[in-house]
Protein backbone atom coordinates (compact mmCIF):
# COMPACT_ATOMS: atom_id res chain seq x y z
CA UNK A 1 0.00 0.00 0.00
CA UNK A 2 1.19 3.64 -0.88
CA UNK A 3 2.44 5.43 2.37
CA UNK A 4 -0.55 8.26 2.26
CA UNK A 5 -3.22 4.93 2.73
CA UNK A 6 -1.01 4.13 5.75
CA UNK A 7 -1.04 7.33 7.47
CA UNK A 8 -4.99 7.97 6.89
CA UNK A 9 -5.11 4.19 8.62
CA UNK A 10 -2.86 5.43 11.14
CA UNK A 11 -4.60 8.69 11.91
CA UNK A 12 -8.41 7.17 12.33
CA UNK A 13 -6.54 4.74 14.64
CA UNK A 14 -5.49 7.94 16.57
CA UNK A 15 -8.39 9.74 16.20
CA UNK A 16 -10.73 6.60 17.46
CA UNK A 17 -8.34 5.49 20.51
CA UNK A 18 -7.97 9.32 20.95
CA UNK A 19 -3.92 8.43 21.64
CA UNK A 20 -1.64 11.36 23.01
CA UNK A 21 2.14 11.62 23.12
CA UNK A 22 4.34 8.59 23.43
CA UNK A 23 1.20 6.64 22.38
CA UNK A 24 0.05 8.66 19.14
CA UNK A 25 4.63 8.96 18.24
CA UNK A 26 4.41 4.42 18.48
CA UNK A 27 1.60 4.56 16.48
CA UNK A 28 2.73 6.47 13.83
CA UNK A 29 6.05 4.91 14.22
CA UNK A 30 4.47 1.11 13.89
CA UNK A 31 1.80 2.20 11.29
CA UNK A 32 3.52 4.61 9.17
CA UNK A 33 7.43 4.81 10.01
CA UNK A 34 8.29 0.84 9.64
CA UNK A 35 8.01 1.93 5.95
CA UNK A 36 11.66 2.93 6.25
CA UNK A 37 13.36 -0.95 5.29
CA UNK A 38 12.25 0.53 1.58
CA UNK A 39 15.17 3.31 1.95
CA UNK A 40 17.25 0.52 3.35
CA UNK A 41 16.45 -1.31 -0.32
CA UNK A 42 17.32 2.09 -2.36
CA UNK A 43 20.93 1.60 -2.93
CA UNK A 44 20.30 -2.33 -4.16
CA UNK A 45 17.48 -0.80 -6.57
CA UNK A 46 19.96 1.67 -7.43
CA UNK A 47 22.74 -0.86 -8.06
CA UNK A 48 20.15 -3.49 -9.72
CA UNK A 49 18.02 -1.33 -12.10
CA UNK A 50 19.93 1.98 -11.82
CA UNK A 51 17.25 5.08 -11.90
CA UNK A 52 14.74 4.00 -14.25
CA UNK A 53 11.05 2.94 -13.09
CA UNK A 54 10.62 -0.59 -13.06
CA UNK A 55 7.40 -1.62 -11.10
CA UNK A 56 7.76 -5.38 -8.91
CA UNK A 57 11.17 -4.56 -7.14
CA UNK A 58 11.37 -6.67 -4.09
CA UNK A 59 11.16 -3.48 -1.70
CA UNK A 60 10.20 -5.34 1.67
CA UNK A 61 11.89 -6.68 4.50
CA UNK A 62 11.78 -8.48 7.17
CA UNK A 63 10.75 -4.98 9.06
CA UNK A 64 7.33 -4.88 7.98
CA UNK A 65 6.54 -8.72 7.81
CA UNK A 66 5.06 -11.08 10.48
CA UNK A 67 7.94 -12.32 11.37
CA UNK A 68 8.67 -8.68 13.62
CA UNK A 69 5.84 -9.65 15.81
CA UNK A 70 9.00 -11.39 17.29
CA UNK A 71 10.61 -8.33 17.97
CA UNK A 72 7.33 -6.03 18.29
CA UNK A 73 5.52 -8.05 21.20
CA UNK A 74 8.60 -7.89 23.49
CA UNK A 75 8.67 -4.50 23.22
CA UNK A 76 5.32 -3.88 23.73
CA UNK A 77 5.76 -5.59 26.73
CA UNK A 78 8.77 -3.55 28.20
CA UNK A 79 7.28 -0.55 27.14
CA UNK A 80 3.61 -1.83 28.76
CA UNK A 81 1.31 -0.83 25.82
CA UNK A 82 -0.38 -2.56 23.05
CA UNK A 83 -0.30 0.54 20.31
CA UNK A 84 3.32 -0.94 18.74
CA UNK A 85 1.16 -4.02 18.01
CA UNK A 86 -2.29 -3.18 17.02
CA UNK A 87 -0.68 -0.29 14.45
CA UNK A 88 1.80 -3.12 13.04
CA UNK A 89 -1.27 -5.19 12.50
CA UNK A 90 -2.99 -2.65 10.63
CA UNK A 91 -0.17 -1.91 8.66
CA UNK A 92 0.85 -6.00 7.71
CA UNK A 93 -3.13 -6.36 6.86
CA UNK A 94 -3.06 -3.54 4.37
CA UNK A 95 0.03 -4.46 2.85
CA UNK A 96 -0.82 -8.15 2.68
CA UNK A 97 -3.73 -6.86 0.46
CA UNK A 98 -1.57 -5.88 -2.42
CA UNK A 99 -0.73 -9.06 -4.25
CA UNK A 100 2.85 -9.19 -4.59
CA UNK A 101 5.39 -11.59 -3.60
CA UNK A 102 5.57 -11.69 0.40
CA UNK A 103 7.99 -13.97 2.41
CA UNK A 104 6.10 -13.82 5.83
CA UNK A 105 8.77 -15.55 8.07
CA UNK A 106 11.84 -15.27 6.27
CA UNK A 107 14.54 -16.27 7.30
CA UNK A 108 12.94 -18.80 9.28
CA UNK A 109 10.83 -20.21 6.51
CA UNK A 110 11.00 -19.43 2.72
CA UNK A 111 7.13 -19.17 2.27
CA UNK A 112 6.06 -16.91 -0.06
CA UNK A 113 2.79 -15.29 -0.30
CA UNK A 114 0.90 -13.13 -2.20
CA UNK A 115 -1.46 -12.45 0.67
CA UNK A 116 -5.46 -12.11 0.20
CA UNK A 117 -7.37 -10.51 -2.01
CA UNK A 118 -5.29 -11.43 -4.75
CA UNK A 119 -8.30 -11.73 -7.50
CA UNK A 120 -9.43 -7.90 -7.33
CA UNK A 121 -6.63 -5.44 -8.71
CA UNK A 122 -4.39 -3.65 -6.22
CA UNK A 123 -5.02 -0.39 -7.80
CA UNK A 124 -8.97 -0.91 -7.26
CA UNK A 125 -8.25 -2.14 -3.41
CA UNK A 126 -6.18 0.77 -2.67
CA UNK A 127 -8.19 3.40 -4.31
CA UNK A 128 -11.62 1.86 -2.58
CA UNK A 129 -9.51 1.99 0.81
CA UNK A 130 -8.14 5.20 0.31
CA UNK A 131 -11.75 6.89 0.06
CA UNK A 132 -13.40 4.66 3.29
CA UNK A 133 -10.16 5.95 5.42
CA UNK A 134 -10.53 9.50 4.13
CA UNK A 135 -14.38 9.70 5.05
CA UNK A 136 -13.53 8.17 7.99
CA UNK A 137 -11.02 10.18 8.82
CA UNK A 138 -13.35 13.49 8.35
CA UNK A 139 -16.09 12.48 9.78
CA UNK A 140 -14.72 11.42 13.30
CA UNK A 141 -12.61 14.71 13.29
CA UNK A 142 -16.21 16.08 12.42
CA UNK A 143 -18.34 14.48 15.18
CA UNK A 144 -15.14 15.77 17.81
CA UNK A 145 -15.62 19.19 17.26
CA UNK B 1 38.70 -10.67 17.08
CA UNK B 2 39.00 -14.17 18.16
CA UNK B 3 42.91 -14.30 17.75
CA UNK B 4 44.16 -12.08 20.26
CA UNK B 5 42.41 -13.78 23.41
CA UNK B 6 43.43 -17.06 21.35
CA UNK B 7 47.10 -16.27 22.19
CA UNK B 8 46.35 -15.01 25.30
CA UNK B 9 44.82 -18.12 26.63
CA UNK B 10 47.08 -20.65 24.32
CA UNK B 11 49.14 -21.77 27.71
CA UNK B 12 46.23 -21.81 29.79
CA UNK B 13 44.38 -24.12 27.08
CA UNK B 14 47.68 -25.88 26.70
CA UNK B 15 47.70 -27.02 30.33
CA UNK B 16 44.36 -28.48 30.61
CA UNK B 17 44.78 -30.38 27.12
CA UNK B 18 47.49 -31.71 27.55
CA UNK B 19 48.32 -31.63 31.27
CA UNK B 20 44.68 -32.19 32.56
CA UNK B 21 43.57 -34.29 28.70
CA UNK B 22 39.92 -32.10 29.01
CA UNK B 23 38.14 -31.48 25.93
CA UNK B 24 36.28 -28.43 24.79
CA UNK B 25 32.88 -30.23 25.56
CA UNK B 26 34.14 -30.63 29.44
CA UNK B 27 35.18 -26.68 29.45
CA UNK B 28 31.87 -25.61 28.07
CA UNK B 29 30.04 -27.83 31.14
CA UNK B 30 32.13 -26.72 33.56
CA UNK B 31 31.67 -23.22 32.24
CA UNK B 32 27.87 -24.41 32.52
CA UNK B 33 28.21 -25.32 36.29
CA UNK B 34 30.46 -22.07 37.16
CA UNK B 35 27.61 -20.16 35.77
CA UNK B 36 24.84 -22.05 37.44
CA UNK B 37 26.71 -21.78 40.39
CA UNK B 38 26.97 -17.98 40.22
CA UNK B 39 23.34 -18.26 39.70
CA UNK B 40 22.68 -19.80 43.30
CA UNK B 41 25.12 -17.28 44.90
CA UNK B 42 23.39 -14.32 43.57
CA UNK B 43 19.96 -15.44 43.91
CA UNK B 44 21.01 -15.67 47.60
CA UNK B 45 22.03 -12.31 47.55
CA UNK B 46 25.35 -13.04 47.43
CA UNK B 47 26.37 -10.78 44.66
CA UNK B 48 29.95 -10.64 45.12
CA UNK B 49 30.75 -14.17 45.27
CA UNK B 50 28.10 -14.91 42.65
CA UNK B 51 29.74 -12.12 40.10
CA UNK B 52 33.05 -13.80 41.06
CA UNK B 53 31.84 -16.98 39.54
CA UNK B 54 30.33 -15.42 36.64
CA UNK B 55 33.36 -14.30 35.69
CA UNK B 56 34.91 -17.31 36.16
CA UNK B 57 32.42 -18.88 33.98
CA UNK B 58 33.28 -16.67 31.46
CA UNK B 59 36.90 -17.37 31.28
CA UNK B 60 36.10 -20.96 30.94
CA UNK B 61 33.50 -20.35 28.57
CA UNK B 62 36.12 -18.41 26.38
CA UNK B 63 38.77 -21.26 26.93
CA UNK B 64 36.42 -23.98 24.77
CA UNK B 65 36.39 -22.31 21.63
CA UNK B 66 39.98 -21.28 21.71
CA UNK B 67 40.71 -24.77 22.60
CA UNK B 68 38.68 -26.18 19.78
CA UNK B 69 40.45 -23.83 17.14
CA UNK B 70 44.44 -24.28 18.69
CA UNK B 71 43.30 -28.14 18.43
CA UNK B 72 41.64 -28.11 15.38
CA UNK B 73 38.60 -29.44 17.28
CA UNK B 74 36.29 -27.22 15.73
CA UNK B 75 32.89 -28.47 14.73
CA UNK B 76 29.40 -27.35 14.11
CA UNK B 77 27.90 -29.90 16.87
CA UNK B 78 30.58 -28.16 19.46
CA UNK B 79 29.44 -24.87 18.49
CA UNK B 80 25.88 -25.48 19.47
CA UNK B 81 26.45 -27.15 22.47
CA UNK B 82 28.49 -23.87 23.45
CA UNK B 83 25.57 -21.66 22.24
CA UNK B 84 22.57 -23.79 24.44
CA UNK B 85 24.88 -24.11 27.29
CA UNK B 86 25.84 -20.27 27.16
CA UNK B 87 22.04 -19.25 26.71
CA UNK B 88 21.11 -21.22 29.60
CA UNK B 89 23.96 -19.96 31.53
CA UNK B 90 22.59 -16.33 31.22
CA UNK B 91 19.07 -17.56 31.45
CA UNK B 92 20.01 -18.73 35.12
CA UNK B 93 21.81 -15.80 35.84
CA UNK B 94 19.16 -13.31 34.68
CA UNK B 95 16.28 -15.29 36.50
CA UNK B 96 18.61 -15.09 39.72
CA UNK B 97 18.78 -11.30 39.41
CA UNK B 98 15.14 -11.49 39.33
CA UNK B 99 15.04 -14.14 42.30
CA UNK B 100 17.12 -11.95 44.36
CA UNK B 101 14.67 -8.69 43.82
CA UNK B 102 17.49 -6.93 42.30
CA UNK B 103 15.14 -6.70 38.97
CA UNK B 104 11.22 -7.30 38.20
CA UNK B 105 10.93 -10.71 37.15
CA UNK B 106 9.15 -9.53 33.54
CA UNK B 107 12.11 -7.70 32.89
CA UNK B 108 14.56 -10.79 33.41
CA UNK B 109 12.47 -13.14 31.01
CA UNK B 110 12.47 -10.21 28.32
CA UNK B 111 15.81 -10.15 28.64
CA UNK B 112 16.56 -13.64 27.86
CA UNK B 113 13.97 -13.51 25.11
CA UNK B 114 15.96 -10.63 23.20
CA UNK B 115 19.32 -12.50 24.12
CA UNK B 116 17.57 -15.76 22.51
CA UNK B 117 16.18 -13.85 19.57
CA UNK B 118 19.74 -12.47 18.98
CA UNK B 119 21.04 -15.93 19.04
CA UNK B 120 18.66 -17.25 16.27
CA UNK B 121 20.13 -14.46 13.46
CA UNK B 122 23.55 -13.79 14.54
CA UNK B 123 25.32 -16.76 12.89
CA UNK B 124 23.69 -15.95 10.18
CA UNK B 125 23.94 -12.25 9.94
CA UNK B 126 27.39 -12.34 11.44
CA UNK B 127 26.37 -9.45 13.80
CA UNK B 128 26.09 -9.96 17.74
CA UNK B 129 27.07 -6.85 19.82
CA UNK B 130 28.25 -8.81 22.66
CA UNK B 131 25.87 -6.93 25.28
CA UNK B 132 24.76 -9.97 27.58
CA UNK B 133 25.88 -10.94 31.41
CA UNK B 134 29.10 -8.84 30.67
CA UNK B 135 26.89 -5.72 30.80
CA UNK B 136 26.20 -7.27 34.57
CA UNK B 137 29.56 -6.41 36.38
CA UNK B 138 28.77 -2.64 36.00
CA UNK B 139 26.07 -2.66 39.01
CA UNK B 140 28.53 -1.01 40.86
CA UNK B 141 28.13 2.15 39.27
CA UNK B 142 24.10 1.68 37.56
CA UNK B 143 21.06 0.22 39.18
CA UNK B 144 20.38 -3.44 37.65
CA UNK B 145 17.15 -2.66 36.42
CA UNK B 146 18.80 0.14 34.32
CA UNK B 147 21.33 -2.67 33.22
CA UNK B 148 18.77 -5.24 31.72
CA UNK B 149 17.26 -2.23 29.93
CA UNK B 150 20.36 -2.22 28.38
CA UNK B 151 20.68 -5.49 27.74
CA UNK B 152 17.22 -5.99 26.41
CA UNK B 153 17.14 -2.72 24.00
CA UNK B 154 20.95 -3.69 22.40
CA UNK B 155 20.09 -7.35 22.36
CA UNK B 156 16.58 -6.77 20.41
CA UNK B 157 18.12 -3.82 18.32
CA UNK B 158 20.58 -6.10 17.41
CA UNK B 159 18.13 -8.89 16.25
CA UNK B 160 16.41 -6.31 14.12
CA UNK B 161 19.77 -5.58 12.52
CA UNK B 162 20.52 -8.94 11.99
CA UNK B 163 17.48 -9.31 10.58
CA UNK B 164 18.26 -6.27 8.26
CA UNK B 165 21.30 -7.75 7.53
CA UNK B 166 20.25 -10.82 6.35
CA UNK B 167 17.33 -9.49 4.45
CA UNK B 168 20.06 -7.61 2.34
CA UNK B 169 22.09 -10.54 1.50
CA UNK B 170 18.50 -12.38 0.28
CA UNK B 171 18.19 -9.08 -1.74
CA UNK B 172 21.59 -8.98 -3.58
CA UNK B 173 20.89 -12.59 -3.91
CA UNK B 174 17.35 -12.01 -5.72
CA UNK B 175 19.25 -8.87 -7.93
CA UNK B 176 21.79 -11.61 -9.03
CA UNK B 177 18.99 -13.93 -10.19
CA UNK B 178 17.08 -10.95 -12.20
CA UNK B 179 14.85 -11.65 -14.25
CA UNK B 180 10.71 -11.58 -13.37
CA UNK B 181 11.02 -9.11 -10.66
CA UNK B 182 7.80 -10.18 -9.92
CA UNK B 183 8.23 -13.93 -9.49
CA UNK B 184 12.41 -12.89 -7.82
CA UNK B 185 11.70 -13.86 -4.49
CA UNK B 186 10.23 -17.26 -4.76
CA UNK B 187 12.70 -18.37 -7.56
CA UNK B 188 15.30 -16.50 -5.17
CA UNK B 189 13.81 -18.86 -2.06
CA UNK B 190 13.92 -22.14 -4.60
CA UNK B 191 17.34 -21.50 -4.83
CA UNK B 192 18.33 -20.68 -1.46
CA UNK B 193 16.62 -23.99 -0.86
CA UNK B 194 19.02 -25.90 -3.25
CA UNK B 195 15.51 -26.83 -4.97
CA UNK B 196 16.62 -25.49 -7.99
CA UNK B 197 20.98 -26.47 -9.73
CA UNK B 198 22.30 -25.34 -12.15
CA UNK B 199 25.66 -26.86 -14.08
CA UNK B 200 27.50 -23.73 -13.33
CA UNK B 201 30.97 -23.16 -11.74
CA UNK B 202 30.18 -22.80 -7.83
CA UNK B 203 32.72 -19.35 -7.98
CA UNK B 204 30.47 -17.17 -10.33
CA UNK B 205 26.37 -16.65 -8.89
CA UNK B 206 24.63 -17.47 -12.31
CA UNK B 207 22.35 -14.81 -13.84
CA UNK B 208 19.09 -16.48 -15.24
CA UNK B 209 19.73 -15.78 -18.62
CA UNK B 210 22.29 -17.61 -18.40
CA UNK B 211 20.95 -21.28 -17.67
CA UNK B 212 19.57 -24.01 -19.56
CA UNK B 213 16.18 -23.84 -20.62
CA UNK B 214 15.08 -27.01 -21.83
CA UNK B 215 13.40 -24.95 -24.57
CA UNK B 216 11.54 -22.85 -22.27
CA UNK B 217 13.14 -19.09 -22.49
CA UNK B 218 13.18 -17.99 -19.40
CA UNK B 219 12.49 -14.24 -18.22
CA UNK B 220 13.98 -11.33 -18.83
CA UNK B 221 14.45 -7.11 -17.92
CA UNK B 222 12.40 -7.22 -21.27
CA UNK B 223 9.39 -9.75 -20.23
CA UNK B 224 9.59 -7.94 -16.65
CA UNK B 225 9.27 -3.99 -17.82
CA UNK B 226 6.31 -5.38 -20.45
CA UNK B 227 4.78 -6.29 -17.30
CA UNK B 228 2.73 -3.33 -15.03
CA UNK B 229 2.28 -4.24 -11.66
CA UNK B 230 1.51 -3.02 -8.74
CA UNK B 231 3.75 -0.70 -6.79
CA UNK B 232 5.20 -2.58 -3.67
CA UNK B 233 4.97 0.82 -2.13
Amino acid sequence: MKIFTHVLATTLGVQALDLHGRDAVLAYGFGVAIDIDHALKAPFYLRAVGLRDERGYYWRSSLQEPVAFLWIAPLSLWLGTAVPLLFFAIHLLMDYSVSFEKMPFYPYSGWVTRGWLVNVPDNVKEAVLFVVLLVANVALWLSRR
Amino acid sequence: MKRLPDRLARSMVRVLRERLGLSPAQITWAAFWASAAAAVLIASRWLAAGLVLMALGQILDGLDGAMARQYQLVSDEGHRHDTVLDRASEALIFLAFAIAGLVPLAHALLAIAAVLLLTTVCDRSGFDPGFKRFVLYFGAWLPYPTLFAVIFGVNLAAYVIGLLIIDCQFQVRMDRLGGDLDTVASRAVAEEAGAIRYPVPATRHPRIDDRPTDGIRPPTRESFSARQIADSG
